[in-house]
Parts: C-alpha cells; structure tokens; sequence
C-alpha cells in the first residue's frame, strides 16, 4: 500500500495555470506536511525564473537553481510545513521525467536536511513525493521515494484533491528568550571565524531546546494525548506552548578549561516567534512539541545564517558592532486557516520588499496589508545627535568608530536598555 | 544552611546547573573580581526573576516559584502542603500524567522523605518582544565558561505549603550563589578558576543537613582550615571527621554505583535485654562477602572480605581515599611487610586477625587492638569491652577462630544480668546483594553466645579512630 497525499484543491488549479505556459519543462516544490498515517500537500511553487538564463538552458532543469531555491524556500516555512516533494509539467517521456524528479528531490532533501541543526527523530517521515504532469494530457503521476535510503525506487501513490483541507489545522506558538555569548578565537576574528563560532553555540543551544520541557496551553501533557479535543470545522485552534531548559553539561569539556584566551566575543539576544502549524487529523502532543522545536531552531540559524551572509556579501570587517537580525514577518496563505508562511525583514527594508520576494520566491501575491509584522519588535535606534557623516544607514545598525556612543536611543523596551548598557561597556574598548 | 530535625515531614531537594559565562578584557585583578561578581549578581537575579522555574522530578508538576508560587497541574495552588506532593510522584516507569491512584505512602516515622527537584529556566514570555541583536567585540582577552552544579537542600515541616518552600527554596539558592562566589574569588589564582561545588553533610542531632561549598579538585589534605573553622562553628568535636568528601551525605533514594549494600543491619529489629542496651557500629560500611568482584574465594577468603568490609568503613568515613584493597592486594601487603612469602599472592590461604591488623597497618595506616580468648565461652563475658568499643570507636571488629571468620557490628548487652547478643555479619554469603534474603537468613542478624564455638579460641580485631578531623 503505498502513501496517500492529500491536496489542497488551489493547488490543482495552480498547476493547471502552469500547464499552460509554454515554458518545458516546468519545474517546482510541493509545501505540506507528513505524518504516519496521511500526507498533506497544502501549495505547489514554481521555480522561478533565472534571470539571465539563456533561451536553450531554460528548456534544462537546473538542478543547482532548483535546490537552492528550496533552500530558500525552507527559509520561509514556519514549523509544520516543509518541503515535501518536487513536481515537473514536461511532455518528455514519463521515464525521463521521472529519472529528473528523482535527482531533483534528494538533491532538495539532502541540502535542506544538511542544514538542520537538529537530528531526525525515530517517527520522522522520510517519504517524499514527486509529481509529473503531462500538460497537454494533464494526466499525473505521482511517486514517491524514502529519501533516507539512496538506492530507493519509485513506489506509487494516490494523489487526491480536496477543498477546505487546512481549515482546521492547529497552531502551536511562542515568543522565546535568546542569550548566547560565545568566545571568538584568539587569532583571526574574521567573519569567517565568526561563522564557525557561531555554528558551534547554535548547534549546543539547539540542544537545549531539543531536551527543554514543552507545555502545552500551560500544561505538561503525556506524549501520546491527542492535541485537539472537540474538533469542529473552521475552528481556529489556538495554543500557547511554554519551553523550559536547563543547562546540558559538557562532558568533553575537562574542569580545567574554564578560563581560556579568546579574540573578543559575540553575543544572540533577543527574543523570537514562533510557530508550527499541525494537521487536523488527530494530531498528538508529541509532534506539536517536535514541531515547534523545531521551528524554534531554524528560526534563529536562518536569521543567523542571513545576517552573516550580508556581512560577508558588504564585506564588514570591524572591530565592535552590533547588528539587528531581521525580524520575522508572516503573511496568510489565500487558502482558508490558520497557515501563513514567513520572511525575515532587515531593519532598513521596507515592506514592499518583503512583498517582492513573497512573490519571487513563494509565487505568492500579496498585499501590504495583508502581511502580520506585529509577532516581533523591531529594536530601533533613532538617530544620533553629533553625526558626522549623518549615519542614517539602519542596515546592520552598524556604529562605525566616528560615532560617539549611544548617545540618544528611543528604544521601546526595558530589556533592550540593559541589553545596550551591557553592550557599550563592552565595544568602545578599541584604540582606533 | 538548613537543619533538618525530628519535625521535618519532607526534605526539598532542588538541583541544576547554571552557565557561568563573561569576558574577561583585562588581567587587573581587581577587575577581574568586579566582573566575575558581577556575573555572579546575575545568575543570582536569573533565580530570583520569574523565568526560575522548579520541576518536581517524576512527576508532572512544575512550579514558578518567583510567580506566587503558581503551579501546573491546577490542582497544586500556592497553600498546598509539601507533604502532598508525594501523591503526584511516580516512584517507577510509569507515565507521569497524573495522581497516583493508590493510597497515600506510608511514611516511615524517623526518616522524612526526599522530594527531588529540578532547577530551570523558562524561555519563553508573552510577545510581542523584541527581535534579537548580534553584538560581536573584538579584543584580546580572556573568556570564562563554567558549569555551576547547584544542590540545595530545604527542610519543610508538616505543616508548610508550596509557597513556604517556595520562599526557602530561592532563599537557599541564592544563598548558595554567594557561597560559590566567596568560593571562586578565595581560590583565583591569576587566570585560573576552581569550579564551587556543594557537598551536604548530615551533622548529629539537632544540627542536621549542611551544605559546604568545596573547590572542586582541592583535595581533603588542602582544605584542613576550612573543615576546622567548620567544626567551630558547629560545636563539633576535633578529633573525627564531618566535613571530608567522604562523609558526604548519601540521600535515601540514590542508589549507589557500586552495588555493594550499606549498612543492611538497619533493616533488623535489635534485641531488647532486661536493663541493656544496644551499642552499634558508628557510620557507613559495605557488605562484603564470598563470591563478590568475580572472585571465587568459598571456603577460604572470609577474613579478607571482614578485612574490606573494614576497610570500607574507613573509606566511608572519610580517613581513608585508599579503595577497598582486592584480595591480591591484600596478599601483596603481607608479603611487603614481611609477614608472608611472595608465593603468598595468588594463593588461597586463610588469614588471621594478626594480618587483619598488620594489613590495615600497612595499606591504610591504622592500629587496631588485639583481643584474645582462650575459650569461645568466654566471649560472653566480654560485653563491657565490646561496647566500650562501639560507644569510642564505632569500628566493625574482625573475629577469627577456629576455622571462621566474621565481623561483628555491635552488641546488645546488659550491665545488670550479663545478658549478650552479638550482630554478626557473615561473609560466608555466597548469594547476591539482596537485603530480604541477607536479613531473614540471618547473614546479618542477631546471634546469642553459642553462636560461637565454645571451646575454640579467638582472636578479635579491633580498629581504632585516627583522632583527625
């Protein structure tokens, strides 16, 4: 018997859109969720186009562009929906297409999953689907593949539509409390360095919220409990989780490396949202708790891993500096429920960005209006008194040595004053 | 510190760990000083703030104790009696989701009970918050890491709430914050830290459980100051230990790692003689017998396991950190001083108390006293001296005659009618560490005088208390 997914009917006609274009192939990612029992496929995303393709490679699959762009994709799912699978609407043969689908999903899977900092749990799912449209005869295929397996083959699947499927999925969520403060090495303390720092302290807090106590709606339910109790149709199901850790010993780490020589430091503060959405077929405890873990996770490598992408991209090398991370910004699906997807905006963009690469990346048009921007604060800096050179550039919020210290600050909250008294002390320490 | 006395119902025992983390931009020492106490003043806040939480272990409550005392389940609230949390405990592998469905616990009178809790952190808040910041500082210096164990104990009595202990228990964890701290800025030498670590000691009637914070890999031989301005302030008399590591004490529900049993004459019922009274061995000591350690000794080690049964009292106690010597070992000391041939080791030849003695001699650096009999008959009369030795030195005694060896564990002995009892521990055991059978077979029990061979002679071995402290 082989799996069922069960698909949100705007994706059918999604894909009869795509049909039509003359554009072949047409390749893109399938976003749902996985259980045991049943599969959900709740939005198709084409691939968007490469810009300076050249007319004869449009016609190729570029498998290096379609994973990288599921990589970005990954990057925009809050916890509960990831990618699941890869679709291409090609006239080649059924075959070829297939052999393709394949390379492209472990392609996809392998660098998303590379990028976790968590481990795969004993009843994660690991079948992934692959969808192949003929566009003239709309016929469909669907396959699916155990992508934890390498010499897996193509087992069949069912592939139903449905309306209303997300209505009432559950969400699960919570702003959480970050603090880290991590040595830099004592040579270099190049970005590079920075990086590698970085990587290491995420991967040891990671840990942290992994074996962290969840409650759910302020109570610590057994693993097996069944989340929803009473479950109507369009229904919104809300919940509140609590996370509580505690420090997880070092065993490597010998008693007599307590003071160690370092190259400066770098500190994470701040706090975060986040989500998982969970589908509505009787989800339990335990998944909304592995979910939105998880979620907790990627939310803060990805901005991370942002902020240090643009730091190499301008090329900062500085001695002291503080950065805001983009903060997270969510925006509905068109489908009924609860499910929004996410991006991250850094403080000197405007929303009209965020709206373009909802498009360019999600293939999703929305308006403005319609993005939520209240689950985080911004932490502002307004402006500085004595400005030389007018530092009004919020990019990175980075203090360059001409500016005096924090001379003027209008920050909303109590926490981010201690947060900068702490930080002062420490920056200007720097002869220049 | 925290006494724990006849009217404590339930004894709290909150344990956690907290990261230690600063930067240190200088080597001024005064600097250094301010930044790790300020560090310090941190941690202290984070317990005192209302993200400090308290998971009761084995079980499914939690409290916030900084939170007025607020508590999931509901069914806690801040006046519930500390006593009543044992309901909600699952002592095994059962799930815990909720209340025990069988009666309450029946407590045993003397002993309180030991509720194990968890120190931790909460993470998350009510939102909106804001997002975070990345500071990053580049300077030559020095970063501190450390993981502080914190281990807190809190009497409770029958009659206090949730939100009594509550108090107590921050009270206690922030006291120790300041221990640690005193600790870590005595021992700063330069650029090296010692980790605090606290170790509880049960001191004699009323004065309870104590906790001292040590520096972790100091041993006992450095920290004679610190033990003798301890024993001053606890009126404690200087010639015994009640501050090494040794003595630490070990909490009722611990199992130890070595799967030797302690003290299994606790669990019998003592005689009761017309004007007599009980005079019993002082401290901790392991069971050992025949069989044990994969060593195949039947028939002819039982002295050597009297000698380890010994010997690991003086472990216990503290005046030894020599482990329980191995057969050979024991054999080896022998031959090292003299008192045997080298082709004594490995072989399975019996020894006396004289070896006993000139063992314990040798490997452990104490004296013991030699009693002899002629005849076991006489065993009888010598009660006074037996419980003289209980009441002074609390040592088990070795007795060899004949063709047997045990260790004797006290005496129940009347002044008036002469009357005698002996506990015995037997090493001729050959079964496994299972305390109903060792009991009810009476490999630890209560024999008369003619347990003894009434017209072989004896010799016992009597070790003496060091009078250190």
């Amino acid at each position: 018997m082989g799996r069922g997914y069960i698909v949100q009917d705007d994706v059918e006609g999604y894909l009869s859109k795509l049909c039509e274009q003359k554009a072949d192939p047409v390749t893109g990612l399938l976003i749902g969720q996985s259980s045991t029992q049943r599969d959900f496929v709740v939005m198709a995303i084409r691939t968007p186009q490469k810009e300076e393709s050249a007319a004869a490679a449009r016609n190729s699959v570029d498998k290096e562009w379609v994973t990288e762009h599921a990589r970005q994709v990954s990057r925009m799912l809050p916890g509960g929906l990831s990618v699941v699978g890869v679709f291409i609407i090609t006239n080649a043969d059924a075959k070829d297409a297939l052999t393709t689908l394949r390379q492209l999903l472990f392609a996809v899977e392998n660098l998303i999953s590379s990028e976790h900092l968590w481990d795969p749990a004993d009843d994660d799912v690991t079948d992934c689907v692959t969808l192949h449209i003929n566009p003239k005869t709309r016929k469909t295929v669907c396959r699916t593949f155990d992508i934890k397996d390498p010499k897996s083959v193509a087992k069949p699947a069912d592939w139903k539509y449905q309306s209303g499927l997300c209505s009432s999925w559950a969400t699960v969520s919570c702003s959480l409390n970050v603090d880290m403060l991590l040595p830099l090495p004592n040579n270099r303390t190049s970005t590079g360095n920075m990086e590698e720092c970085l990587k290491e302290g995420l991967k040891a807090w990671a840990h942290q919220i992994e074996s962290g106590l969840c409650l759910i709606d302020g109570k610590r339910l057994p693993e097996d409990s069944e989340l929803t109790v009473g479950q109507r149709r369009n229904v919104r199901q809300t919940y509140t989780a609590q996370l509580l850790i505690t420090t997880v010993r070092d065993e490597n780490k010998r008693l007599t490396d307590v003071i160690e020589q370092c190259g400066g430091s770098v500190s994470v503060t701040g706090a975060i949202h986040s989500r998982a959405y969970l589908h509505s077929n009787k989800p339990k405890a335990r998944l909304a708790e592995k979910l939105l873990k998880r979620d907790v996770v990627s939310t803060v490598a990805t901005r991370v891993q942002m902020m240090l992408e643009e730091l190499l991209a301008s090329d900062q090398e500085s001695k002291g500096k503080l950065f805001c991370l983009p903060h997270r910004i969510f925006c509905p699906l068109k489908v009924s429920g609860p499910l929004c997807v996410c991006d991250y905006q850094f403080s000197d963009e405007g929303l009209s960005e965020v709206t373009e690469r909802l498009k360019e990346m999600l293939d999703i048009d929305a308006a403005e209006e319609d993005l939520d921007t209240r689950q985080e604060m911004t932490f502002e800096i307004t402006g500085c008194d004595i400005t030389p050179g007018g530092h009004r550039d919020m990019h990175a919020c980075v203090l360059c040595p001409d500016c005096p210290p924090f001379c003027c600050l209008g920050v909303a909250m109590a926490t981010a004053v201690a947060l900068l008294a702490t930080a002062a002390s420490m920056l200007y320490l720097n002869d220049i | 510190m925290v006494v724990v006395d006849s009217e404590t119902a339930t004894v709290l025992r909150v344990k956690g760990l907290l990261e230690f983390r600063c930067q240190l931009d200088g080597t001024d020492e005064q600097l250094v000083r301010n930044v790790i106490s300020r560090t310090f003043e941190t941690l202290r806040s984070q317990v005192k703030s209302e993200s400090c939480v308290l998971a009761v272990s084995d079980s499914p409550v939690i409290i916030w104790p900084n939170k007025d005392a607020y508590a999931t389940p509901e069914e806690i609230t801040p006046s519930t009696l500390c006593e009543d949390m044992h309901q909600w405990i699952q002592a095994d592998e059962q799930e815990s989701s909720g209340k025990k469905s069988s009666k309450k616990k029946s407590k045993k009178s003397s002993v309180a009970s030991v509720i194990n809790l968890r120190l931790m952190t909460e993470v998350t808040k009510p939102g909106p918050l804001s997002a975070p910041i990345l500071t990053k500082t580049v300077l030559k210096s020095h970063f501190v890491s450390v993981t502080l164990p914190l281990d807190c104990v809190v009497c409770t009595g029958r009659s206090d709430t949730i939100k009594d202990a509550c108090e107590q228990l921050i009270e206690a964890l922030t006291h120790q914050l300041c221990e640690m701290e005193k600790v870590t800025l005595q021992n700063m030498k330069g650029m090296t830290l010692l980790v605090p670590e606290p170790v509880h000691f049960l001191l004699p009637e009323p004065k309870g459980l104590v906790t001292v914070v040590y520096p972790v890999g100091v041993p006992d031989s450095q920290l004679v100051a610190q033990r003798k301005e301890l024993h001053q302030q606890f009126e404690l008399p200087d010639d015994r230990p009640y501050f090494r590591r040794a003595n630490a004490y070990h909490f009722p529900n611990e199992p130890y790692k070595d799967g030797y049993l302690r003290n299994p004459h606790l669990a019998l019922t003592h005689p009761t003689l017309d004007n007599g009274k009980v005079y019993l061995v002082q401290g901790i000591y392991s069971y050992h017998h025949y069989m044990q350690d994969r060593v195949d000794d039947n028939g002819w080690g039982c002295a050597y396991r009297s000698l380890q049964t010994i010997c690991s009292w003086f472990q216990q106690q503290g005046y030894v950190e020599l482990p329980v010597p191995t057969h050979k070992e024991i054999q080896q000391a022998l031959v090292d001083v003299g008192d045997k041939q080298a082709s004594f080791v490995g072989s399975r030849q019996w020894i006396g108390s004289i070896e006993v003695q000139a063992v314990l001699s040798h490997l452990l650096g104490l004296t013991s006293k030699i009693l002899f009999v002629s005849q076991g008959a006489e065993l009888a009369s010598k009660g006074r001296e037996l419980a003289n030795h209980f009441l002074t030195e609390g040592t088990p005694v070795m007795i060899g005659g004949g063709v047997l060896a045990h260790t004797i564990l006290g005496v129940a002995w009347s002044e008036t009618t002469g009357q005698i009892r002996y506990l015995i521990l037997d090493p001729h055991y050959t079964g496994a560490e299972d305390l109903q059978v060792i009991t009810d077979k009476g490999w630890c029990g209560w024999k008369g005088p003619d347990f003894w061979d009434q017209t072989a002679y004896y010799n016992l071995c009597l070790p003496q208390r060091p009078k250190v402290i």
